[in-house]
């Protein structure tokens, strides 16, 4: 594990040596990706401006959700750019794969250590941005409890998507292709988390509370931090669900991801 | 010697998806596909001792490739039993894959962005090499393989020979027993084919690496091996000895004479009519039947001679002559599987 962990940190210093010989592309990127998300950001906020709250959630309280998920996304979107179907259906169809199982280290580790997308800390910075504006402008009573379990849903947040990116991957194996109905729920769920859970149709909130558990990861955890009452009647863990759901998610991916590369090593592709 | 390598009835069938052409065929493949069952390799079976050379070759599609990748762990056979140095591939394919070194010459195994150095200094701590082992290989094989000039460069930038040179090196640092080279001199110029050849034969006999070398360069063959094995459409059509397979194969040898005087008739009883073209002739002759000692005495009986020339067909003749005419297909011949 040790070993593996250190060789794994030694790809990623390579990813990023790679990345860091353009500076110049590499700052206008993280610039770029920054601006088109506070671009879009502000759109949001103009619409709301003009409404004043969303289901009865203030602008900043939608603009917690909002930074919580994107700093989430971001951050797994770098972490996880290995697993990125439409990066590893390049992996796959250019014969890369081959040469992972051809040396002696964990396939997964190889995937994390292959492809580490620094540039997004643009969409992370512009996140955290927003959050911060969230936590600013939001009276909310902090107590140790709550500073402790922020980070634990954030951590949470970005297993969950990433579990949504193996599983993603995982379908390669059998398409080749990247299959655009994995990214409908990935970036689907990524919208439906920024804001309140309330203003879905009930089948959409249902897909997204048995299927894909994204209820439990930024709703939930919101009520709780903004001491907001839930209107959907769930029992009291409900906001603290956040860890579990990842964790089942990751698993469930796993599972999912050695039957795949299984199913690989016995058909070819 | 011990044995490396054992394949028995080695099976590996694909289903491949069949296309129907047009719209109505798109429609058609996409909600009821039609699928056939394609046998890459059927009912293969080999051995390799320890410290063996060998020459796997075949046509594009004969199953070279699936064996390769069986034998590397990448890929499960459909049926069959593959043991290599005591362990099956694809089961422990972590604890394997420190065992081997694999070279693709169609694709390089190195980090395409990283200088050489660095690609392979990586390989130190993912195969635990130790680190005085580590420099006093590489020393070796940059010296022998002539990597100093291009050691900083990055792979993407490298030349095909180079390269393939670098990958070389990056297959054998962790000191492997076994070594596959799957076409490793395809697109290279003879003084590279040559180097590589070289360096092969270098870490087969100092080393006493065991090499399976696939190719469609039969020179490298010629140059390195003393056994082959053939295969095509997933069978093994030959495995011997490349002078055995020349013997047995290169039945149809030619004599060209240059007669010293101008005959009208120079036909021999029991031989085709020679290709003629002035004072000069051609035989073709079943050297298992008729010795071209025996040939000769016969024309020296008859004709006044200025010069003669017995000419064995070339390898690619003899291999390209087993794929047409499938003479081992019947395994009636030779040293049939």
């Amino acid at each position: 594990m040790r070993r593996t962990l250190g060789l794994y940190l030694r790809l990623i210093s390579i990813q990023l040596r790679s990345q860091m010989q353009f500076r110049f592309s590499f700052w206008l990127d993280v610039l770029t990706t920054g601006l088109l998300n506070v671009s879009y950001f502000f759109s949001t906020y103009l619409v709301l401006q003009r409404f004043g709250n969303i289901a009865g959630w203030t602008i900043p309280e939608v603009a917690f959700l909002y930074g919580m998920i994107e700093v989430a996304f971001g951050t797994m979107d770098m972490v996880f750019s290995g697993f990125d179907p439409d990066f590893f259906s390049v992996f796959i169809r250019q014969g890369t794969l081959d040469q992972v199982l051809l040396r002696p280290m964990s396939v997964a580790a190889q995937i994390f250590g292959s492809s580490f997308v620094l540039r997004r800390i643009g969409r992370i910075g512009q996140g955290a941005a927003v959050l911060i504006y969230a936590l600013v402008t939001l009276d909310i009573h902090w107590t140790p409890a709550k500073v402790v379990y922020l980070p634990v849903v954030l951590l949470s947040q970005v297993l969950a998507m990433g579990a949504l990116f193996m599983v993603g991957s995982t379908l390669v194996f059998w398409t080749v292709q990247r299959v655009e109905a994995i990214n409908v729920v990935t970036y689907g769920g990524v919208e439906v988390m920024s804001y309140p859970a309330t203003i879905f149709p009930t089948w959409l909130r249902g897909f997204f509370t048995y299927i894909f558990p994204f209820i439990f990861l930024n709703y939930y955890p919101a009520l709780y931090f903004l001491d907001r009452p839930d209107p959907l009647g769930f029992p009291v863990w409900a906001p603290f669900f956040a860890l579990p759901a990842a964790l089942l998610m990751l698993l469930a991916a796993w599972r999912f991801w050695t039957f795949g590369l299984s199913k690989y090593q016995s058909t070819g592709t | 010697m011990p044995e490396m390598i054992r394949v028995e009835g080695l099976q590996k069938t694909f289903r491949v998806m069949e296309r129907r052409p047009g719209l109505r065929g798109a429609v058609l493949n996409l909600f009821a596909p039609r699928h056939r069952m394609v046998q890459a390799v059927n009912a293969v079976s080999f051995s390799l001792q320890a410290g063996e050379l060998v020459g796997y070759l075949g046509p594009n599609g004969a199953g070279k490739s699936t064996t390769i990748k069986v034998l590397t762990g990448l890929l499960v056979p459909t049926a069959g039993e593959v043991q290599v140095n005591g362990v099956v591939p694809w089961k422990v394919r972590e604890r394997y894959v420190r065992q081997i070194g694999a070279v693709f010459g169609y694709r390089s195994t190195l980090w395409w962005d990283l200088p050489v150095i660095d690609s392979l200094e990586l390989l130190q701590p993912m195969y635990d090499i130790p680190p005085a082992r580590f420099r006093s290989n590489l020393a070796e094989f940059s010296r022998l393989l002539d990597l100093e000039p291009f050691i900083n460069t990055p792979v993407r930038s490298l030349s095909l020979g180079q390269r393939m040179r670098a990958d070389i090196c990056a297959a054998l640092l962790h000191e492997p027993h076994l070594l596959f080279l799957d076409e490793p001199t395809i697109g290279l110029d003879v003084v590279a084919k040559e180097h590589i050849r070289q360096f092969v034969s270098h870490v087969n006999r100092q080393r006493g690496v065991t090499v399976l070398l696939t190719t469609h360069d039969l020179s490298d063959v010629e140059r390195l091996c003393e056994r082959v094995m053939i295969l095509d459409l997933g069978r093994l059509l030959y495995d011997g000895s490349l002078a055995g397979l020349n013997d047995a194969f290169e039945s149809f040898w030619s004599l060209k004479v240059d007669f010293a005087e101008d005959y009208a008739d120079v036909n021999l009883p029991g031989l085709p009519a020679p290709r003629r073209e002035g004072r000069q002739a051609v035989y073709a002759f079943d050297h298992r039947e008729l010795s071209s000692a025996e040939l000769i005495r016969r024309l020296l009986e008859r004709f006044a001679i200025a010069d003669l020339e017995v000419r064995r067909p070339p390898l690619e003749e003899t291999i390209r002559r087993i794929y047409q005419e499938k003479l081992l297909v019947d395994g009636e011949r030779g040293q049939a599987v």
